[in-house]
């Protein structure tokens, strides 16, 4: 990749350029690259990959090693390979330089999962001493997560830089943590949290009808925050609540039962004229 | 000796609460007890609460009448309940301007309101007491026997209903062992779906060495539908704490330190918040904590909570969340019992499961046993949730009919529709047909009909539902919230996926059927956990019984229920529509058009089949048809 060759090294990035069999046998079929889930946790077991002399391009730089969110790379001595001459501090300083945000050393696409937030509040960190004093009466990563989310209504990434500092923990692990539970918001959310139940009965009620009417009302995905921060549309699994179905929870007080797409888009318009006038 | 020694312990704890004069409810006293359960409170219990303790100052009672927030009764569908004692008048539904009328005819005359009466739905009479109700009467409570009796912030209420007691005797007895031969006796089963016999467990535990034994209480009730645990952790938690105490004494007397967690869903604010404070008193009366009762004996439990991953209720995908790792489920090679949370022993039941031993102490193991079939004894809690009249929870004894839960208690289907299937046991289970109605419930029969015990979820869906946008639904939630680890869950899951979106865009061919069942059978063989052992439950038992549903979406490319939406259409019935025009306003699309007074015209270019006219329409004058197969056709193209 050409990145990789601003770096000076010696990258040849494609299968085509290495001219592998497998890339002979594979290019006259027609792939269909399909979509995996957007939550989806991993898209397959790592190999390294080999240059055309035979000699693996990976230079034990060890950043994904130190980068994997669930810890599943291990970098070991192993004296059957030729060691490389490579001075591997600069590198890593070569590529850290040069590649901000991405963790292969090598030039592989391994990029920390941050979409661009539609708009960003101010973070105050004064509300974040409560979570560090948790942390150090001995409460867990979870926990804290719990404490933070509570505190600014997600998770900013300043706020998990501190949790990783104070438990001494590779950023690495505590983001990969945070990203698993679907709870925990890695972005910021708006006034109003419009939280569509999504469980079965709610479903066999219509919610699927509802958090539509939501999403078009409100013009953003499920996920996602209005432009002016006013709302965020969710769903959750199941509150509970299945006798109301299906249910709508605004915020943490009001729950709204018996709910239907011309219901939802009314409630869009009475919180957004409230909001103007206001 | 024992007995006399066991009563001394109990009286301690109880006299504490008669110095603090706290009060304790009672049947027979004169009493206004309010639902306080997540369904009743979203249906709006605060404002009754409000209105009914301002009534009760103006009249000047609030020294003489006491107002109990309970737990949930079970009766989730009749959402708010307040009852009166001592007559045990059962008001369903209210609004706050109903409690003045209450409040003058029920708590100071002795009359009844008849108006805001429960009405049943099959006889149409009124019935004014609870123990009348057939949802009430036809269920035999052990688990939830104090559900809606007792204020879930009271210990003294709990102590005085005999709580307790079964930890006293068990401490008197000194005998670990023979707490396990009692539960094992008992034929208790894990509660969680699995039916692991609970005695068993403990005894390999308690076999098991390590450093410190772990002691876990199974809360994240994940299933969708489901919602037993939380009702139990709610409307009575010192049940469950007596029964982790008395687990922990079984496992962990004479074999070293004992610690306790409970894993509950940050989705469950009330349950987390009662369990708080029930653990807090608890140790206040050295019900918990050092030295219990006196006894030696040294317990105490923690709140963990969980953050909305559903993979988390397994129990090896647990322990890593209490470790503070991303929620993955290990091989079962090494069991939990011998290397669990922080690599030792390790005991995990699920709430249910422990909320049964206390009883199981007090009445003996031979009266538990003698409820339920000859495998799955004792009685089980069902959540009966939606196309059902009287939807709420339901305790059983095992072995129970189907048709018995959904008809005789639930009431059956509402407005007269046709019952078409009953799901059970969540993402992880299968939908059974009408003609399995009459088969008893046990763990083995669900297992050998396709489906599951699951947590207890049973969802009830009608002829209004697609049997495939059903399982759809089921397998979306299992494709997000399979953890990635093994490849044929995570990604299985998704492609079962979109195969079944293919035949309900009308797109499918029979091959896909077969496709199906290959693709299940490798995923169940592949996956390490139950979440992607179980994954295609639903779609397996779908294609075992609604097999004619499916191929109609594939060779008809029509959908029998009318849901799919490539496959319908929004018409207007030219003989019923009143040209109200309030379809029209409510249309998102401005796809209806049409006069005042006239019949009006959908245009299908525009409309997204988004329901809201037939919704809104009062003239039922919008039927849902078949889409012409010559527009299915062009849009194949």
């Amino acid at each position: 990749m050409a990145r990789r060759n601003a770096n000076g090294g010696n990258g040849k990035g494609t299968a085509e350029a290495r001219g592998s069999a497998l890339y002979e046998v594979l290019k006259g079929i027609d792939f269909e690259r399909r979509e995996l889930v957007d939550k989806s946790k991993g898209v397959g077991l790592f190999d390294l990959v080999k240059e055309k002399d035979g000699s693996y391009r990976c230079y034990s730089c060890t950043l994904c090693e130190r980068t994997c969110p669930v810890d599943c790379i291990e970098i070991d001595y192993c004296p059957e390979f030729e060691e490389l001459p490579f001075d591997i501090e600069a590198e890593r300083a070569a590529a850290l330089a040069t590649l901000p945000g991405e963790s292969c050393g090598a030039g592989a696409a391994c990029v920390m999962g941050e979409k661009p937030a539609g708009f960003m509040p101010e973070i105050d960190m004064t509300k974040f001493s409560p979570v560090l004093a948790g942390i150090r009466a001995g409460s867990g990563l979870v926990e804290a997560f719990h404490a933070t989310q509570e505190a600014f209504g997600w998770l900013p990434r300043v706020a998990l830089e501190e949790i990783a500092e104070e438990m001494r923990l590779p950023f690495s692990r505590v983001f990969g943590v945070a990203s698993f539970y679907s709870q925990f918001r890695l972005q910021p959310v708006g006034k109003h949290v419009i939280d569509v139940c999504m469980g079965t009965a709610c479903h066999v009620a219509g919610a699927p009808l509802v958090v539509e009417a939501f999403s078009q009302e409100l013009e953003v995905p499920i996920g996602g925050t209005t432009a002016d921060g006013l709302f965020t549309l969710q769903t959750v699994n199941c509150v509970g609540a299945c006798a109301l179905a299906p249910v709508v929870r605004l915020g943490d007080d009001e729950t709204f039962g018996r709910m239907g797409p011309n219901e939802a888009r009314k409630l869009v318009r009475k919180l957004r004229k409230q909001e103007v006038g206001a | 000796m024992t007995p006399a020694r066991r009563a001394t312990r109990i009286d301690k704890a109880l006299q504490a609460a008669r110095d603090a004069g706290a009060y304790i409810a009672a049947d027979d006293k004169a009493e206004i007890r309010v639902c306080a359960g997540t369904a009743c409170h979203a249906s709006g219990r605060v404002a009754l609460r409000k209105a009914l303790e301002k009534s009760l100052a103006e009249r000047g009672l609030t020294a003489k009448v006491a107002v109990v927030e309970t737990g949930c009764h079970g009766f989730c569908e009749e959402g708010p309940i307040a009852v009166v004692r001592p007559q045990g008048l059962f008001y369903p539904r209210l609004k706050p301007k109903d409690i003045d009328e209450i409040v003058a005819t029920s708590v100071v005359g002795d009359g009844i309101v008849e108006r805001l009466l429960y009405k049943d739905p099959s006889t149409g009479a009124a019935l004014a007491y609870e123990k009348d109700i057939p949802f009430y009467s036809l269920q035999q409570r052990i688990v939830l026997a104090l559900n809606g009796k007792i204020d879930p912030f009271s210990i003294d209420d709990y102590l005085a209903h005999d709580g307790y007691t079964a930890l006293a005797t068990v401490l008197d007895a000194a005998d670990p062992e023979a707490v396990i031969d009692e539960v094992e006796i008992s034929g208790l089963r894990g509660r969680g779906g699995a039916g692991f016999p609970t005695g068993r467990k403990w005894r390999y535990c308690r076999a098991n060495p390590g450093d410190t034994h772990y002691l876990i209480c199974n809360a994240d009730e994940g299933d969708p539908g489901a919602f037993m645990d939380r009702s139990v952790l709610e409307g009575n938690p010192h049940s469950v704490i007596e029964g982790m105490v008395i687990a922990a004494y079984a496992i962990g007397a004479g074999n070293g330190p004992v610690e306790g967690y409970v894993y509950v869903r940050h989705e469950y604010p009330f349950a987390v918040e009662r369990l708080r404070h029930a653990l807090a008193q608890a140790r206040e009366r050295n019900l918990l904590g050092d030295d219990i009762l006196g006894s030696g004996f040294s317990f105490d439990i923690r709140i963990n909570q969980g953050a909305g991953a559903f993979v988390c209720g397994e129990s090896t995908a647990l322990t890593a969340s209490i470790e503070g790792h991303r929620g993955m489920p290990r091989g079962k090679h090494i069991r939990t019992v011998a290397h669990g949370l922080w690599g030792q022993p390790t005991n995990l039941n699920n709430v249910e499961s422990y909320a049964n031993v206390p009883w199981i102490v007090n009445h003996g193991a031979a009266a538990f046993a003698a409820k339920g079939t000859a495998t799955s004894k004792g009685t089980k809690i069902f959540s009966l949730t939606g196309k059902v009249v009287n939807g709420g929870l339901i305790e059983v004894p095992m072995g129970a009919t189907l048709r018995h839960v959904i008809f005789d208690i639930g009431g059956g289907m509402p407005d007269g529709r046709e019952f078409k299937a009953v799901q059970l046991g969540g993402p992880s289970g299968g939908c059974l047909p009408a003609a399995l109605l009459d088969d008893p419930i046990d763990f083995e029969s669900l297992v050998a009909a396709g489906s599951m015990m699951g947590s207890g979820g049973m969802v009830v869906v009608d002829d209004s539902t697609c049997m495939l946008d059903f399982v759809k639904f089921f397998l979306k939630f299992t494709a997000e919230e399979s953890c990635g680890k093994c490849v044929p869950c995570r990604v299985g899951s998704q492609r079962l996926l979109e195969i079944l979106e293919r035949i309900s865009d009308g797109e499918g061919t029979l091959e896909d059927l077969d496709r199906l069942e290959t693709l299940s059978d490798d995923i169940i063989e592949g996956s390490l956990c139950q979440l992607g052992g179980s994954a295609p439950n639903p779609v397996l038992s779908t294609l075992r019984y609604f097999r004619d549903e499916i191929e109609a979406h594939i060779i008809e490319r029509r959908c029998p229920a009318r849901v799919c939406r490539p496959l319908i259409r929004y018409t207007i019935d030219a003989d019923a529509c009143t040209g109200c025009h309030v379809c029209l306003g409510a249309c998102p699309t401005q796809a209806i058009s049409g006069e005042r007074k006239q019949v009006h015209v959908i245009d299908q270019k525009l409309c997204i089949k988004c329901d809201t006219c037939r919704q809104v329409c009062k003239f039922d004058a919008i039927p849902v048809v078949d889409a012409e197969p010559a527009l299915i056709e062009g849009r194949q193209q």
